[in-house]
């Protein structure tokens, strides 16, 4: 098997527009959570997400062009033999708002076919590449694919690019599932009352190692383990033992042939809804016992993206073991007890060379990376 | 890189089976069937009618793809991987919720429609149904559901599971929405074995199975446990089926079903 890296990353987020601005403000402990000016929120049971300015749906054009523009804007050149993996929920979604609502817009912009080959036009890739859905895990799913794909050596060079929007759509199904919190999110808090939604995409281009190294590209990290599967329990909840999420750790920890011990720090989902947070403090008990364990969510500080929250944990998951830092968890005040030493109110040193990063969404999906730390 | 094909199931506007049953899929632009319980499962199930019609549609396609591989019933959880194409995904049932936001401010916003509002839902329903634990994804591609099988028999060949189901599922395009989309409705799954662990893992799951299969749908003698023949994808991304190159899913399976032999 070959070894896989990660030669560029790029992401833009409530927080700014590139991984540097996410990286200062997360470890600020800054949140770019405030009231939506999008859409009335009236009668929702949250008036907050984290939302970026001029992403709104315009004559008919989706704001994911202009999320796009910006994720790739710096982003450095893609081999032109890359795939193409893309992952997003809803896509074009205020597309289809405002044809619904009887607004501008050409249904034929609605399939993700068409921001694939937008994205396959704009790096002149070969192949227009295919979309995963797999709710809130389909970036993390997108890189495992990513990662296995080269691994195995199908593929030399893979470019993944995450991406979600807030949308009156999306928000008004979580409040009608009365999962947003009324609030600013708080994972792992132990009052923690709901999600709060946000947007962003993230660009990723992993590589085999050895071309990376003769083309000269820079190392950030390395994917050296993923696994994913299903609770095969609940559509909409997580199962309780987190049985599909011990499980896609185990496959990440297999593939990576490392021990639990090894992982130094954890990225968690840590949406901030109780089943959730408690679904991953249980598992993450059983996979790592009850030595302390450096463990974060990021939701606090840039909502929950959706699609693309795997992707954007990744991309800050390399900045936190380059600098051998993980972030405190934004927003968490009286930390779960049943998180005893793996939360903390401050950042906490990585003390090792691995970050586990993981999603779980609906539909029961599970998945998780292990990133190690690059040569730079 | 090749599997072994091990059952078929589909629901088209031309009507619904599985490979040991005999009938062709053919998809058409003739309505899909309205899909009730007793159509797919002989035993009452809770979930089923509270569906959307999409994961319904997709559900079914995979309930009768699996039986024909002898693999519906189950007593422990099972590592099998699902990968689902779709083009449109539920668009139908995203426009059903939306309509329910446009009222009252969205005051009136429906939770159990919302929840169907995944292109991965139906996947989902299938892991609970079947005891389905491998990785399950649904995937927008272009290439009339070829990438669905492709990614199958890459994860089988990287010993990412032993059995995955790949498949396309899409309903009809939204009244209104036909002048710019056009696609011909209907679901239609493959169970895909890696060829040699294959017959292995899935005579244990046969032999684990709490309940013989219902008499109303037995397969009977068919083509299922022998296999239907080999997929694999040549080194420039085409499709075989027994060597021979097919252009889309549809065709891989009516390729498959021609060649069947049921006793």
């Amino acid at each position: 098997m070959r070894e896989v890296c990660i030669s560029a990353a790029h992401a833009v987020t409530g927080l700014g527009p590139d991984l540097e601005s996410l990286w200062r403000g997360v470890l600020a402990g800054e949140s770019a959570i405030r009231p939506l000016e999008r859409f009335a929120t009236g009668r929702y049971l949250s008036a907050n997400a984290s939302w970026i300015e001029g992403l709104d749906c315009k004559n008919g054009r989706s704001g994911i062009y202009p999320l796009l523009e910006r994720l790739f804007n710096g982003f450095g050149p893609v081999p032109a033999d890359a795939a193409l993996l893309t992952a997003s929920t809803k896509g074009c979604v205020d597309v289809m708002e405002a044809l619904n609502g009887g607004g501008a817009g050409d249904p034929a912009e609605l399939p993700m076919a068409k921001p694939l080959s937008w994205i396959a036009g704009r790096f002149g890739l070969a192949s227009p590449g295919i979309n995963i859905n797999a709710a809130c895990a389909s970036s993390t799913i997108a890189v495992a694919r990513a990662a296995s794909l080269i691994a195995a050596g199908r593929r030399e060079a893979v470019l993944v690019v995450c991406m979600d929007l807030v949308s009156e759509f999306v928000f008004s199904g979580f409040s009608a599932l009365q999962a947003l919190s009324p609030e600013l999110c708080r994972p792992f808090d132990r009052n923690r009352n709901g999600l709060t939604l946000g947007e962003g995409g993230a660009a990723l281009l992993l590589m085999s190692r050895d071309r990376a190294r003769r083309e000269r590209r820079p190392e950030l990290g390395l994917v050296a383990g993923w696994g994913a599967a299903n609770d095969a329990t609940h559509i909409t909840a997580p199962a309780r033992d987190g049985c599909g999420l011990v499980q896609s750790v185990r496959q990440a920890l297999d593939r990576a042939r490392i021990a639990p011990e090894s992982i130094a720090a954890i990225s968690a989902h840590g949406t901030a809804t109780p089943y959730n947070d408690q679904m991953e403090l249980t598992a993450f008990r059983a996979l790592f016992g009850e030595r302390p364990l450096p463990m974060h969510s990021v939701k606090g500080s840039i909502g929950h993206t959706l699609g693309a929250a795997g992707g954007i944990e990744v991309a800050l998951g390399l900045k936190c073991l380059e600098r051998g830092v993980l972030p405190a968890t934004v927003g968490m005040l009286e930390p779960e007890e049943a998180g005893a030493g793996f939360l903390s109110r401050s950042a906490q040193p990585i003390e090792g060379s691995y970050l586990l990063s993981t999603n779980s969404g609906f539909g029961g999906v599970n998945a998780a990376l292990i990133l190690s730390r690059g040569e730079g | 890189m090749e599997a072994s094909v091990i059952g078929i199931g589909w629901v088209t506007g031309a009507g619904f089976g599985w490979g040991g049953q005999g009938g062709d899929c053919v998809f058409s632009d003739l309505p899909l069937p309205q899909l009730a319980r007793k159509d797919v499962f002989p035993e009452p199930n809770q979930r089923f009618g509270r569906m959307s019609d999409y994961s319904k549609l997709g559900l079914a396609a995979l309930a009768f793809a699996l039986r024909d591989a002898g693999l519906e019933a189950w007593s422990a959880k099972r590592a099998i991987g699902v990968v689902a194409a779709t083009r449109l995904g539920c668009l139908a049932t995203d426009l059903d919720y939306h309509r329910t936001v446009l009222l009252q401010g969205g005051g009136l916003a429906s939770p159990n429609l919302f929840a169907y509002t995944l292109a991965n839902c139906f996947l989902g329903d299938a892991a609970i149904q079947f005891g389905l634990t491998g990785s399950s994804v649904a995937i927008n591609e272009g290439r009339e559901g070829v990438d669905a099988v492709r990614i199958a028999l890459e994860d089988l060949a990287m010993g990412e599971a032993d059995t995955i189901v790949a498949g396309i599922c899409d309903l009809a395009v939204p009244q209104g929405y036909a002048g710019a989309l056009r696609l011909l409705p209907g679901a239609a799954f493959l169970v895909l074995t890696a060829a040699t662990a294959g017959a292995q893992s899935l005579q244990a799951a046969a032999d684990a199975a709490k309940s013989p299969p219902t008499p109303l749908f037995q397969r009977g003698e068919s083509c299922g446990a022998a296999g239907y023949g080999t997929v694999s994808l040549a080194d420039d991304g085409v499709l075989l089926f027994n060597g021979s190159a097919v252009g889309s899913l549809v065709e891989l399976v009516q390729t498959a079903l021609a060649g069947r032999q049921i006793k």
